[in-house]
């Protein structure tokens, strides 16, 4: 992108406008990607400086969804020999050393945690799926266009993702808190 | 609609993505069909445990540091036609760190412990750093400058030591006020990472080991060796800061 203008300040006005309120969004996705609250503000920060490097390029479509994608690419290009799994995986340590009594009720932060770690554990392709759709709330359309897959494969990616989740709630859950059908 | 189909349109249906008539299409199948309503209210109930997860906030010192590098990579002065804007964007400057000194403050309102005001004035001197346009006062990874700096400012004289072999570059020293005594800062590199290490005479004998703990993204040490009381704060993973205890206390011991 060494042929890219560079910005000058009424284009960091409008990007202020246009793409710093998704900050809360792009560090939240980081969060999940990297699962590191140190490493997920570095991604974001990197996001960020690339998002508006790129800003002259942004044709007034949603803006949301254009900075994830940026996101999503910066943490790939940022792996890219380094190791995708050498980093922490602090969230998952979370686990209870024992499975949960059924009968016990665990406080909410507490149930919190535990759905968190059932996350934090999921494959990156899947766990990625069911961050955009379900805490970011994005379409079908949107996720196809920040991961760069077909709508029919983030379709089927979010079966298997909440095919996972369930698992993995169920492992960590009693009945009563993951409110889930029995299998 | 046979199960194949119904069960293809669970997760269509719950995320809103057919159309009215697919819709109600599905709904009538599901009638005849336990397994798919089954697997609608897994994906229902997963929906409702993540969207009850906390939100995850910026925090205000990747606020910070983002501003700093948005306007440093900002290539043109103001632009002429908008005069107005200047004195704004020199407020906005101002807004932002008091924005950081403001939650730092709340997080302070939150911990009563001898040691949670303790660290959260670490992070208070790590962001006066962090923040500033000149983060240090002397600027040299050459120990023999930055030491002799500090004599006739404070009333002891620092460690110093450059830790470049041991990927932790000495960038300068700086004044610090703690608990209202003037204090030596030393300021190293990791990466692009600032560590800010605020070091004085050691309030009590023997060595204390490091201890990291992490609050709000930094990791903050504190440790008390060969007589001085150390405490150092950064935005590096706990881990790389026990290593920087580590070559600190090294270096020092090399010299005694």
């Amino acid at each position: 992108m060494s042929d890219a203008p560079k910005p000058d300040s009424r284009t960091l006005e409008r990007f202020r406008a246009v793409v710093l309120p998704h900050l809360d969004s792009a560090y939240g996705f980081a969060r999940w990607l990297t699962r590191d609250p140190v490493a997920a503000q570095d991604l974001a920060q990197e996001s960020l400086l690339r998002a508006l490097r790129y800003f002259h390029a942004f044709r007034g479509e949603e803006a949301r969804p254009w900075l994830l994608r940026i996101v999503r690419n910066t943490w790939t290009d940022t792996r890219v020999g380094k190791g995708a799994d050498a980093l922490p995986l602090e969230m998952a340590d979370e686990r209870p050393a024992d499975t949960p009594d059924p009968e016990q009720s665990v406080l909410a932060g507490d149930r919190r945690r535990h759905v968190a770690a059932a996350l934090a554990v999921l494959p990156e392709d899947v766990r990625e799926v069911l961050v955009l759709r379900e805490i970011e709330d994005l379409s079908y359309k949107q996720i196809a266009s920040v991961l760069d897959l077909p709508i029919g494969t983030v379709m089927s990616r979010l079966a298997r993702a909440r095919e996972k989740m369930a698992a993995q709630l169920r492992g960590r859950l009693g009945r009563s808190e993951h409110g889930l059908p029995d299998l | 609609m046979d199960c194949p189909t119904c069960e293809a349109s669970v997760d269509a249906y719950v995320d809103g993505e057919l159309s009215a008539r697919e819709s109600a299409a599905f709904e009538q199948a599901l009638t005849a069909c336990p397994e798919c309503r089954e697997r609608l209210a897994t994906a229902r109930a997963i929906g409702g445990l993540l969207r009850d997860l906390p939100v995850e906030r910026t925090t205000d010192l990747l606020r910070a540091r983002l501003e700093r590098d948005l306007r440093a990579s900002v290539d043109a002065p103001e632009p002429r036609a908008r005069p107005a804007a200047r004195p704004w964007a020199r407020w906005s400057a101002m807004a932002a760190s008091l924005i950081v000194a403001v939650g730092i403050g709340w997080v302070g309102g939150t911990f009563t412990s001898r040691e949670g005001r303790d660290s959260n004035e670490a992070i208070a001197s790590y962001l006066r750093v962090a923040m500033a346009e000149a983060p240090v006062e002397v600027a040299s990874s050459d120990r023999h400058t930055v030491k002799p700096w500090f004599a006739g400012r404070i009333d002891y004289s620092p460690p110093v030591h450059d830790l470049t072999a041991e990927g932790f570059p000495l960038v300068g020293g700086r004044l610090d006020v703690v608990s209202g005594r003037k204090v030596s800062v030393l300021v190293y590199r990791r990466n692009q990472h600032r560590i800010v290490l605020s070091l004085w005479p050691a309030g009590a004998g023997g060595n204390v080991a490091p201890s990291v703990t992490q609050r709000d993204g930094f990791a903050l040490a504190e440790w008390r060796h060969a007589g001085f009381d150390m405490r150092a704060v950064s935005d590096i993973s706990p881990n790389e800061m026990s290593s920087f205890a580590t070559a600190v206390n090294r270096a020092v011991d090399v010299e005694r």
